[in-house]
């Protein structure tokens, strides 16, 4: 058996604080009491496999709209392996991402207020399946950083992209974001720096590939490892 | 066993996950993939609103379900008796909250099971994950079935010692617009924080 059957709540320090002073959003929609405690049993070890069945996968693409013109930007190649918790590929696992254009803003309507241009050749999200090596790969455009709206503290968030993952089981699903090195604004960001952990930080920051180690010249590359839940214990008897 | 790598850092949904990531059908539990192959079981739907402080109405949360099917079993190779579980049961669902905070699933009443690492009898229920802007992490919480005998002995539903706390995760009857007319229909609300606040779980 290769699938995790080993789940336990998160260590605390990589992990973000709940509640950001600055973060309006976070006051409101935290629960004010602590979680409770429960065991976990065989609905939190599990999750759906056959995801691909369901959502629509192969969409790896973000520099275009249907063979359309060119978005504008530079265009990027954001790749890395998704693992597991004992360093294991997790093979055919949905991954969704979705960023903003090279101007700061997102094809979404909860952004129609932002003053910076819309591009018709970016709708920033994808979808793809991680292939036998825990690989996924996306050629999209360097996402803009943007100034967060009516923020007292000039909150600027960094070029950044979102991540959503599923891997195994439930408690393997993860929604994190992905930063960029090198940027002077992840030093400032509310959100990466609600992590506490400093090597947690550095997780989420994608490392720069080196130019004559990328398999294409088109693009600029990063690699970002992404880890979920989940180990072998020893064996269960099934 | 020594774990060789730490999670990946969770962060806030925020308030962009893509609208075309919601597929028409991702709501509905009871097929896979093949609308005219359905799931085994008593056909339910479920829904509710979902609240922020002082009972504001969220919109553009991403709620997502997981359970087992009508007999118990998972399509997972951490299920013991998974060969036994329905082929043509997703278990899985994800939904946006609507402008008026409104979520709903259609799914097949869960069976009960066994845990096979516990020896725990857990009481049929629905695992559920909300993810929100404003949220760095998600909140996770597990509904549950009016007049079950077997919620007694739940360990996750007597993990929380109030009663008046646990019962606000039992689904109530419910006469509601959306439902299918040959689906039992149950209502729950989720208030994030505030009065009545819905108990979550350590994720």
């Amino acid at each position: 058996m290769t699938t995790p059957n080993f789940f336990e709540a998160y260590d605390e320090p990589s992990q973000p604080v709940i509640r950001i002073a600055q973060y309006r959003e976070s006051l409101l929609r935290s629960p004010s009491r602590p979680p409770y405690k429960r065991p976990v049993t065989l609905t939190e070890i599990t999750g759906p496999l056959n995801l691909a069945r369901k959502l629509k996968t192969g969409m790896n693409d973000l520099s275009r709209v249907n063979n359309g013109a060119r978005a504008m930007g530079q265009l990027i190649w954001v790749t890395g392996r998704l693992l597991d918790e004992d360093g294991m590929p997790v093979r055919g696992s949905v991954i969704e991402l979705w960023q903003a254009n090279a101007a700061g803003r997102y094809a979404h309507k909860a952004d129609s207020q932002n003053p910076a241009p819309h591009d018709p050749n970016f709708l920033g999200s994808g979808r793809c399946l991680t292939d036998q090596e825990g690989r996924y790969a996306f050629l999209s455009i360097k996402p803009g950083a943007y100034p967060v709206p009516n923020h007292a503290a000039r909150w600027w968030r960094p070029p950044h992209i979102h991540f959503s993952i599923f891997g195994e089981g439930f408690m393997s699903r993860l929604i994190t974001q992905m930063y960029f090195p090198g940027e002077p604004l992840n030093a400032a960001d509310l959100l990466l720096n609600a992590v506490p952990d400093e090597k947690g930080r550095e997780r989420l920051v994608a490392k720069w590939i080196p130019m004559m180690q990328l398999e294409r010249a088109d693009a600029v590359g990063f690699e970002h490892d992404l880890v979920v839940r989940g180990h072998r214990a020893t064996p269960m008897g099934f | 066993m020594v774990k060789k790598r730490t999670p990946t850092p969770s962060h806030t949904v925020g308030p962009f996950f893509p609208a075309r990531f919601f597929g028409e059908g991702d709501y509905d539990l009871t097929f896979v993939d093949d609308p005219a192959k359905r799931a085994q079981g008593q056909k339910i739907y479920i829904g509710g609103n979902i609240y922020e402080a002082e009972r504001v109405p969220r919109w553009n949360c991403m709620v997502e379900i997981w359970q087992p099917d009508a007999g118990g079993c998972f399509n997972h190779p951490n299920d013991p008796r998974h060969s036994h579980a329905d082929p043509n049961f997703m278990g899985w669902g994800r939904r946006s909250s609507d402008d008026a905070g409104w979520y709903d699933f259609v799914t097949v009443k869960p069976g009960g099971y066994t845990d096979p690492l516990t020896g725990f009898r857990r009481a049929p229920h629905i695992d559920v994950a909300i993810m929100s802007s404003g949220l760095m992490r998600r909140l996770v919480t597990t509904l549950f079935f009016p007049d079950e005998p077997a919620n007694a002995e739940d360990p996750v539903f007597n993990a929380i010692p109030e009663a008046d706390v646990r019962e606000r995760l039992i689904l109530k009857p419910a006469k509601l617009e959306g439902a299918p007319a040959d689906a039992t229909a149950y209502r729950l609300d989720i208030v994030l924080q505030g009065d009545g606040e819905t108990p979550f779980f350590v994720d």
